[in-house]
């Protein structure tokens, strides 16, 4: 029994330990307990027969007195999903008799289990377990080391415009006046090339709602993880998991259009293989007291539309900086001998390394640039090395710098009109097609949105959710690349490119 | 029309003399007219260079007035980079074509300019103008290419100068007694306002004058501006000049009367004036080939029109005055005649000034008509949205 990485997961909250929750949080709440109820039903699983999901995560083990009662509750669920062709994973929230709790889940059913890492470690100590492991991590501590061919990670976002600017005492507003996007994509790209054999599993608490959430924002949700390769934990809200059970039209509605997002990835699984692009790399560990710099910066390189690659600075740089135009060394740790070698090849050669210290020749003379606040510029043959004279600590100020540094006559691609929305360029294997995948964080419609990429294009399709045919799209010459004009945008589609050889 | 080179370097003359005028020269009747040239031209092509050459030449030619010179151009980059009307490119509504700022670089460097100067203010940030350019789809580049020695610099900062160039406003000023801007202004021989023929929501109109409402720095004039030194970057819009709320760092020149109303129909135009006086244009050139109606940036409300029009003239209210006519307009109007629904007349004001006049009876207009090129804008706008 393995981890299946064409499992497309959803939340199935049930059972008693779900019942107990419910009854902590709102004891009053007699109409969230029957859908909980309702939804260990097996006949519940009605619900998603005809979707993408094929993976239900449900609670296992939480080491209360609910997990005997939790444990022979679902099994009928299992057995019945089974035989629908689902997969069931099950949450071990415990350390305590770790390993007999994942044998009686694998008789139960259960394909796999998912835990923490102390719960596993204690769970595997004696001997290996019966099911194959999730390891779960939080996101600011994540050991890139330690994941597994599936493994999750909480902390994330919710992705959207974040409006409010308080939560209770703590400010939490961007360092900016435009508007604040959360987004887990840089994530999930960090994600793709620590651990490129394994898959990113997305858990996000949902926003805090009186009623039901907008179907965009589930959807965007699903986009902000399918277009940059990870997978969103689907989970829904209470009253929206009631109104479904209810039968509901306008709940019904909804999941059909969360369906509709689902397989417009899963419709489009090719498009996995493309690898991200990019002129510039972020070198880091990406791990322990590097992972703030690095990581933040990923995040507002994304935001300001840049593509960028991703480079783990344990392993050798070797050719990976060839063809880039610039490499952003975030980490104070100097690169080792070898890697030393390849960035001042690199730099002699004409590229560009950004460094929170200068490591070049000796001697070296710098000069400032007087838009450049704070760095000195050193000149290496056709090269620059550029450093920070302070080193790194504000992620905004330094992507911003990073972006300005590489210049945009180097962007490959911008966004008009953008509003809220952002883009990431992916390109396919031979090199002949590449993909733009847009996502609008805005619950208000993305009007007169236009794409630029650098290349020449012959041919453009739009996908979207709502379609299962492209439609066509004209390729204007602009600027030395090609630009096209999107219709109107609710939450996301993707340009499928022709590139002209 | 012909006229000779010296008539055109006259002419040159008072309009940049004219802020060292005496009091009694201040009013309408005295203050100086410039000529102006109208060119018809209904596309972005390679007959720009043709048209402006002409109309240039109409107006007594480039080269004694630009030869061995320093030529700053302020642009027309208003607003974000990013932000289009509807899927046009900003050359095509908001921001003077590409195609006209190439076109005028290249006969400037043809007729001798030493170094052309490319100036903007670029909203809310201080990086090098040529990032602006690019993050628009220009290609900077091009310009480059078209003269020798072609700079770029973002005013909207210090920039590349070691301290702010101080304009004192002739006579006292109408809204501040002077202005610190980045050193661009203060260092060229020659300042050319390139800009983009449209109305404007605050000032009715947004012409060769109005451009130069961005010459101001948003390190002074900007929002969270600190109170004693300009800011190192700058910081928002220009509110302060707009609302009044609250006065520039104490280095910069004070406001003339803090009681003034706060109104930005009010103030936006004095402004305008004063910077005109005290920062003259020696040459006006709007683009006004395809432009917008219905506004100044990008809004659901405006509509892209095609005046097929391109005006210059060497004393700016006069140029703007014939601008206001040829998108029908009476240069004359003032506060509640349009297209000064909300404001005061900024060609008033700097008529006021000395300046120019605004009265077309006393412009040389050559080239087409303005008869003959009207463009009705508020028509046009009816007619399309």
């Amino acid at each position: 029994m393995s981890l299946n990485a064409k499992w497309v997961p959803m939340r199935w909250p049930c059972g008693p330990i779900e019942a107990a929750r419910i009854s902590k949080s709102s004891p009053a709440a007699s109409e969230l307990r029957k859908t909980v109820e309702g939804w260990t039903q097996p006949s519940a699983l009605q619900l998603v027969r005809g979707t993408p999901i094929n993976c239900l995560v449900v609670d296992w083990a939480s080491g209360t007195a609910d997990d005997e009662a939790q444990q022979a509750a679902l099994r009928p669920l299992i057995a019945a999903g089974r035989e629908l062709g689902l997969s069931f994973v099950g949450k071990v929230g415990t350390s305590k008799n770790p390993a007999a709790i994942v044998t009686a889940g694998r008789a139960a059913g259960l394909q796999a289990v998912m835990m923490d890492r102390a719960a596993s470690m204690d769970a595997s100590a004696s001997h290996p377990l019966d099911l194959p492991v999730i390891l779960g991590f939080a996101r600011d501590s994540i050991d890139w080391d330690l994941t597994t061919d599936i493994f999750s990670a909480t902390g994330n976002v919710w992705p959207g415009v974040v409006l409010p600017t308080m939560k209770g005492d703590t400010g939490v507003g961007g360092p900016t006046g435009d508007p604040w996007v959360d987004s887990n994509g840089w994530f999930a790209l960090l994600s793709r090339r620590m651990v490129s054999d394994q898959s990113l599993w997305l858990e996000i608490d949902l926003p805090e709602s009186s009623g039901v959430l907008p179907v965009e924002s589930y959807c965007r949700a699903i986009a902000d993880s399918r277009a940059y390769g990870s997978h969103w934990v689907l989970s829904l809200d209470d009253a929206m998991r009631a109104g479904m059970l209810n039968g509901d039209p306008q709940a019904i509605s909804a999941w059909k259009s969360i369906s509709a997002a689902l397989c417009f990835f899963e419709d489009h699984s090719e498009w996995r293989a493309f690898e991200p692009m990019g002129v510039l790399a972020v070198v880091s560990d990406f791990r322990g007291q590097n992972s703030f710099v690095s990581g933040e910066t990923l995040n507002l390189l994304n935001r300001r539309h840049v593509q960028f690659e991703i480079l783990d600075r344990r392993g050798a740089l070797g050719g990976a900086v060839n063809g880039l135009k610039a490499v952003l060394w975030t980490d104070d740790d100097p690169p080792t001998s070898e890697q030393h070698k390849n960035l001042l090849d690199f730099v002699e050669q004409g590229g560009l390394v950004i460094a929170p210290q200068y490591w070049g020749p000796a001697g070296g003379v710098p000069r400032q640039e007087y838009w450049l606040s704070g760095y000195n510029i050193y000149d290496l043959r056709k090269g620059r090395i550029v450093v920070a004279a302070g080193g790194f600590s504000d992620p905004f100020q330094l992507a911003r710098d990073t972006h300005l540094l590489v210049g945009r006559e180097n962007d490959l691609a911008r966004l008009f009109n953008p509003g809220t929305t952002n883009c990431f360029a992916s390109i396919g294997p031979g090199r002949s097609k590449e993909i733009v995948q847009i996502v609008n964080y805005a619950d208000r419609t993305a009007s007169y949105l236009a794409v630029w990429v650098r290349l020449n294009a012959h041919g453009a399709k739009l996908w979207s959710p709502n379609s299962k045919t492209p439609i066509s799209l004209r390729c204007t010459p602009e600027s030395g690349g090609t630009s096209f004009e999107l219709p109107e945008l609710s939450v996301n589609c993707a340009i499928e490119i022709e590139r002209t050889v | 029309m012909n006229s000779s080179r010296r008539q055109f370097l006259g002419a040159m003359t008072m309009a940049a003399g004219a802020y060292i005028a005496p009091p009694a020269l201040l009013s309408a009747q005295h203050a100086p007219a410039g000529r102006v040239a109208v060119g018809l031209c209904s596309e972005y092509n390679r007959h720009v260079v043709d048209v402006l050459s002409a109309m240039f030449d109409q107006l007594g030619g480039l080269e004694k007035l630009v030869r061995g010179k320093t030529v700053a151009i302020k642009l027309n980059m208003t607003g974000t980079p990013t932000m289009r009307l509807r899927y046009l490119q900003q050359g095509m509504t908001t921001w003077p074509h590409p195609q006209v700022v190439g076109a005028l670089v290249h006969l400037l460097g043809r007729a001798g300019a030493l170094r052309i100067r490319l100036l903007e203010s670029a909203l809310v940030t201080s990086e090098p103008l040529q990032q602006f350019m690019f993050a628009a789809g220009w290609m900077p580049g091009d310009f480059e290419r078209a003269a020798n020695r072609v700079e770029f610099e973002n005013t909207n900062y210090l920039g590349s100068g070691k301290d702010y160039a101080r304009f004192m406003v002739p006579h006292g000023g109408l809204l501040f007694t002077g202005y610190d801007l980045n050193h661009s202004y203060r260092d060229c021989d020659v300042f050319v306002s390139l800009a983009k023929l449209k109305e404007h929501t605050t000032t009715g109109v947004t012409l060769s004058m109005k451009n130069c409402f961005g010459i101001t720095p948003c390190t002074i004039y900007g929002q969270d501006v600190p109170e004693d030194e300009p800011g190192l970057v700058p910081t928002g819009g220009r509110f302060l000049l707009h609302s009044g709320k609250r006065q520039p760092p104490k280095s910069a020149p004070p406001e003339v009367n803090l009681n003034a109303p706060k109104e930005d129909g009010y103030r936006v135009p004095r402004a305008v004036a004063d910077l005109v006086a005290a920062r003259p244009i020696h040459l006006a050139v709007v683009d006004g080939i395809y432009t917008m109606a219905g506004g100044e940036t990008p809004n659901r409300h405006a509509a892209p029109i095609h005046p097929g029009l391109l005006v210059a003239g060497t004393n700016c209210v006069s140029t703007d005055a014939a601008c206001m006519a040829l998108m029908g307009f009476d240069p004359m109007a003032d506060r509640g005649t349009p297209p000064f629904e909300k404001s005061d007349s900024t060609l008033r004001l700097a008529e006021q000034l000395g300046v120019g006049t605004r009265d077309l009876s006393r412009v040389d207009v050559a080239g087409t008509p303005i008869a003959k090129a009207r463009f009705d804008f508020r028509r046009a706008w009816n007619t399309t949205v």
